[in-house]
């Protein structure tokens, strides 16, 4: 009886060609929008402002992306998120294990971290910024602690969720603690784990550049805030537009690695 | 505490022996004693099925047996050795499927040999033969996500094999399968037990599989279980496919579905399967 239902359907999705090839419509809208802002900014309906057109901030970005101001701001924003992030991955993972290990641990400290978690961290900058001066250490500290909260705690949710069996199985073949955790929890894990190691990144990249925005020496999250604070707003409009690039060439890349991690786990 | 039973310890090199061995499990609940008090020998080279009404402990006494649950109380030992954690030469088929869902069914067969260490060319080998035996050539780059339940059941039952243990514990390892699967595979396992000679503890709620696969049936009882009778299966070996067809294969079935009928009423309440 369904049977005749799902055939209607997939007549229906070969109909509409155009929404088979949903890449073709992203870029579609993505072209439009431009479009759209470019005849709102030229005929004033956005103040200059507010935004210049996006021909004209792709004239500034191709002036600013060859000097060697951008290569070493880059250079830095990049260096700062990679470190963030590797602390998160780093110190996220054993968080994670450890509040799965030890339930009462668990049950003690998941508070503090879901309450981490929730709360604007990047208030604490301003008194990082007295404690340690100038440098990318405050930035780091506050974007690699919001980068483990969500890793710690997809990872503990992750290890709660594998089924009992997979643990009975590891104890009847023997398993020493280092084959039980490699050859079972882990792979068992990584499908689910996955997300949350997304999110760390998006944190790390979201908690350096919004720091660098407020106050930093160098980096493109400063030249978009000094450029703003300068009321200089093509400027600021090529920086943002190289935050925009960098999220999503990290998001595709993100993407395209969980795909083959589910490919290969599930 | 075996020597209790009273044999010599040569005597009991090649056997299992349940000693007085119970479990009893707290839980927020409160306690459920799964299993009250089983005694008994599987002799070298013995199989040993298990039947008893859902619930009785049948699983329980099994994860005692491979040493991934501690008894509360009593002990059972393999070649005179107490079970004090898994061995490696014990194997076990669980009730539920325990495939990897990242593994092929290759990887899945050879995971015991490779947590024992042996090399990668081996391990293949090995599992390859295996999975042969279990009718599932072809599959081998298969993930379990891409089998049917009867299959990764089947995939569980190549990877207790390859270990080539001294005792094999499965635990209604053929419930996902067909009737002729079912029947083929426990032909192939008669084959490979009649050439290796190992222990076999076996869990079924099938009667006539129960006859058929063992040389003694341990009845168990209603929860707190108990071993209630041991049935020993006097049919010659080899088992041709006409087994089932023997008056006295008759007889050994009517009667452990009596005893069995006891027990089930006892759990189900009286009447229960009169219907
Ligand atoms: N981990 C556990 N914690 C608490 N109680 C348990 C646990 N495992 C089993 N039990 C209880 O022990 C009893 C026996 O369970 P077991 O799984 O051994 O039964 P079984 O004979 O294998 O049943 P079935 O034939 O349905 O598989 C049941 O009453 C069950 O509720
Ligand atoms: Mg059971």
């Amino acid at each position: 009886m369904s049977t005749p239902q799902i055939a209607v359907k997939t007549k229906h999705l070969g109909a509409g060609s155009v929404w088979r090839r949903p890449t073709f419509v992203q870029w579609f809208i993505i072209v439009a929008l431009l479009v759209v802002l470019e005849a709102a900014t030229r005929t004033g309906l956005i103040v200059p402002t507010l935004m210049v057109p996006p021909s004209e901030i792709l004239t500034r970005l191709a002036s600013i992306v060859p000097t060697s101001e951008f290569a070493e701001d880059a250079t830095r924003t990049l260096t700062t998120i990679l470190f963030a992030f590797a602390i998160g991955v780093a110190v996220g993972i054993p968080l994670g294990v450890f509040l799965w290990r030890i339930p009462a641990a668990g049950r003690i400290l998941e508070p503090f971290i879901v309450t981490g978690y929730a709360m604007p961290t990047l208030l604490f900058y301003p008194i990082l910024l007295a404690v340690m001066g100038l440098n990318a250490g405050p930035i780091i500290l506050i974007a690699a602690t919001m980068s483990l909260i969500p890793i710690a705690l997809t990872t503990m949710i992750a290890l709660n969720s594998i089924k009992p069996i997979l643990h009975k199985l590891a104890n009847s073949v023997n398993a020493s603690p280092a084959q039980y955790y490699l050859k079972v929890l882990f792979p068992a894990a990584t499908p689910l784990v996955f997300p949350g190691i997304r999110l760390g990144f998006i944190y790390a990249v979201i908690g350096t550049i919004a720091m660098e925005f407020i106050l930093a020496a160098q980096g493109i999250g400063f030249r978009a805030g000094l450029y703003y604070r300068e009321l200089n707003v093509s400027d600021m409009w090529a920086y943002i537009v190289v935050v925009v690039v960098v999220s999503v060439v990290v998001n595709g890349v993100l993407t395209w690695l969980e795909k083959r991690i589910r490919r290969d786990m599930l | 505490m075996s020597d209790v039973l009273g044999t010599s310890t040569t005597e009991q090199n090649n056997n299992v022996v349940f000693d007085r061995i119970g479990m009893t499990f707290q839980t927020d609940a409160g306690a459920t004693q799964a299993v009250a008090n089983v005694s008994g020998t599987i002799p070298d080279g013995k199989f040993v099925s298990v039947i008893g009404p859902s619930g009785c402990g049948k699983s329980t006494l099994l994860d005692m047996v491979g040493g991934i649950l501690k008894p509360t109380q009593g002990s059972v030992s393999i070649d005179g050795e107490l079970v004090t954690g898994p061995r490696r030469d014990t194997a076990m088929v669980f009730q539920e499927d325990s495939t990897l869902h990242w593994r092929s069914v290759l990887d899945n067969v050879a995971f015991g040999l490779e947590i024992q260490g042996v090399s990668k060319v081996d391990r293949n080998d090995r599992a390859r033969r295996m999975i042969d035996l279990v009718g599932l050539r072809g599959f081998e780059d298969h993930r379990p996500g891409q089998l049917s339940g009867g299959m990764k059941q089947r995939v569980a039952i190549a990877r207790a094999l390859a270990v080539e243990p001294r005792v094999l514990l499965m635990d209604e390892p053929f419930g996902a399968l067909d009737q002729q699967t079912r029947q083929f595979i426990g032909r192939e396992l008669l084959r490979i037990w009649e050439r290796t000679q190992n222990r076999v503890l076996f869990i079924t709620h099938d009667i006539q599989e129960a006859v058929y696969l063992s040389d003694e049936v341990w009845v168990m009882s209603a929860r707190p279980s108990i071993v209630k009778e041991i049935v020993n299966i006097d049919l010659p070996r080899p088992r041709p496919e006409g087994t089932h067809a023997l008056p006295r294969f008759r007889e050994l079935e009517e009667h452990l579905w009596n005893l069995v009928k006891v027990e089930a009423e006892k759990t189900l309440g009286p009447g229960a399967l009169l219907a």
